[in-house]
């Protein structure tokens, strides 16, 4: 019952990233992805090789049915697959990791789950942002829109985390 | 068996990493300009930079043949300079010499060091050229930069000699080109360090002097340089010793020289 609700939720946050992608270009400094914590939130069990092959269609999906270039969302998501589970070990502890609850704002905290968040965004708008600019933007304009990036999509990654996990 | 697929694992994930990644980078490079072109920069960028690795991987392992050829070219150089050498003191002592006829003193034969010892006092040195090459004891070794020894006893293949830094050995040295003769020898204080012995009170060896081989002997070619001098001191109230730096450094000789002189027997004969 948990697992089709994941899903369908999973989906939805699918459908609105597209929507977002296509209709609500804030700024051009201003990227808003809830992509990152989509790959955070996959069940625990999951190992990084199906994670990495979720996130590779996820990205597909996304370039697919938006404006944007095929390719550059599975090139910057994959990366969160792989590390994702090195990620949780890191910030939650083994202890932790290795228990069956998959993560959720309620059992793990809002700090530890914001700063799991944040970290992914990061490295999810690191890459998205270097390949997107492809040497033709500066560093400090380059780096101001990746960290107006992470500053908002930390947040409603956070929000998201709570509809996917309201356990 | 578990422990291997346990081990495989990581290397699976990698794998599948880079799959994923070429697959997206393939596609982006299908669907934008942009990031054809800047991804074909990168990538020949990562191929220049590995192409300059293996080039200067394949040059350093070249160097020990480079070395070899730059030995044998020194090799010649030096054989030049010394005939040259030669013919100038001829052509200084007989101004009428006609010089397409000079022939040189000595026949060098190029060595390498298999061995050479530098921690006694009688200090020997086995050299990879003998007999059949042309050695003959009593041959002077010699490099560019000065006295290594004398060839002592010789093999087929293989030579023996005791090397300068040998109390047993005494090369006869001049102080300038023009100086006063005086014999050399090695005092056991440092692979770089040797003593001019016998020099008279009345004359003043000034300190920065190049010492250079006399040719007052049927052994060493002339005017090889040898070191430089040091300062002199007063022994036994009756003669100067006066020391002076080798050029030589023992410790990274590789390459040397084997002078012989093959009037030697000649000279030795008329001097009894």
């Amino acid at each position: 019952m948990k697992k089709g609700r994941f899903i369908l939720v999973y989906i939805i946050l699918m459908v609105v990233q597209i929507i977002l992608c296509n209709f609500f270009g804030l700024s051009r400094y201003v990227l808003i992805s809830v992509l990152p914590v989509l790959i955070l939130m996959l069940p625990k069990d999951m190992g990084p090789i199906v994670s990495m092959l979720v996130a590779f269609a996820t990205g597909f999906a996304i370039d697919f049915f938006s404006t944007g270039m095929l390719g550059i969302t599975p090139m910057a998501l994959v990366p969160v697959g792989l590390v994702r589970r090195f990620l949780i070990t890191l910030l939650f502890g083994d202890d932790q990791a290795s228990r069956e609850d998959n993560l959720s704002l309620a059992r793990f905290g809002i700090i530890k789950l914001t700063l799991a968040i944040a970290v992914t965004c990061s490295l999810y708008f690191l890459i998205y942002i270097w390949v997107d600019s492809a040497g033709t933007v500066g560093f400090w304009a380059a780096a101001l829109r990746f960290f107006l990036s992470v500053l908002v999509s930390t947040p409603v990654s956070v929000f998201v985390s709570r509809l996917l996990r309201p356990e | 068996m578990a422990q291997r697929g346990n081990s495989l694992v990581p290397l699976v994930t990698a794998a599948v990493f880079i799959f994923l990644e070429i697959a997206a980078m393939s596609m982006l490079k299908r669907s934008s300009v942009l990031q054809d072109i800047w991804l074909n920069r990168a990538s020949h960028n990562v191929m220049a930079w590995s192409w300059g690795g293996v080039s200067r991987l394949r040059n350093y392992f070249s160097l020990q043949k480079q070395n070899d050829i730059l030995a044998g070219r020194n090799f010649e150089l030096f054989k030049e300079l010394q005939r040259y050498k030669e013919m100038e003191k001829h052509i200084q002592a007989m101004s009428k010499l006609d010089s397409l006829r000079f022939r040189s003193r000595f026949n060098y034969i190029p060595a390498e060091i298999t061995a050479m010892g530098t921690n006694t006092r009688h200090n020997y040195i086995i050299l990879n050229k003998g007999s059949r090459d042309g050695v003959k004891p009593n041959s002077a070794i010699v490099t560019p930069n000065g006295v290594v020894g004398v060839i002592y006893s010789v093999d087929k293949n293989y030579s023996y000699g005791l090397s300068l830094l040998n109390d047993k050995i005494s090369v006869s040295a001049r102080i300038g080109k023009e100086g006063m003769v005086a014999p050399l020898r090695w005092d056991g204080n440092g692979t770089n360090h040797a003593i001019l012995k016998n020099i008279p009170l009345h004359l003043t060896v000034a300190e920065g002097d190049t010492v250079l081989t006399s040719g007052v002997s049927s052994v060493y070619p002339a005017d090889i340089p040898i070191g430089i001098t040091m300062g002199s001191r007063l022994i036994d109230g009756a003669v100067n010793i006066v020391d002076v730096r080798l050029f030589v450094d023992f410790a990274s000789l590789r390459y040397v020289i084997i002078a012989e002189n093959p009037d030697r027997d000649i000279i030795e004969e008329l001097e009894r």
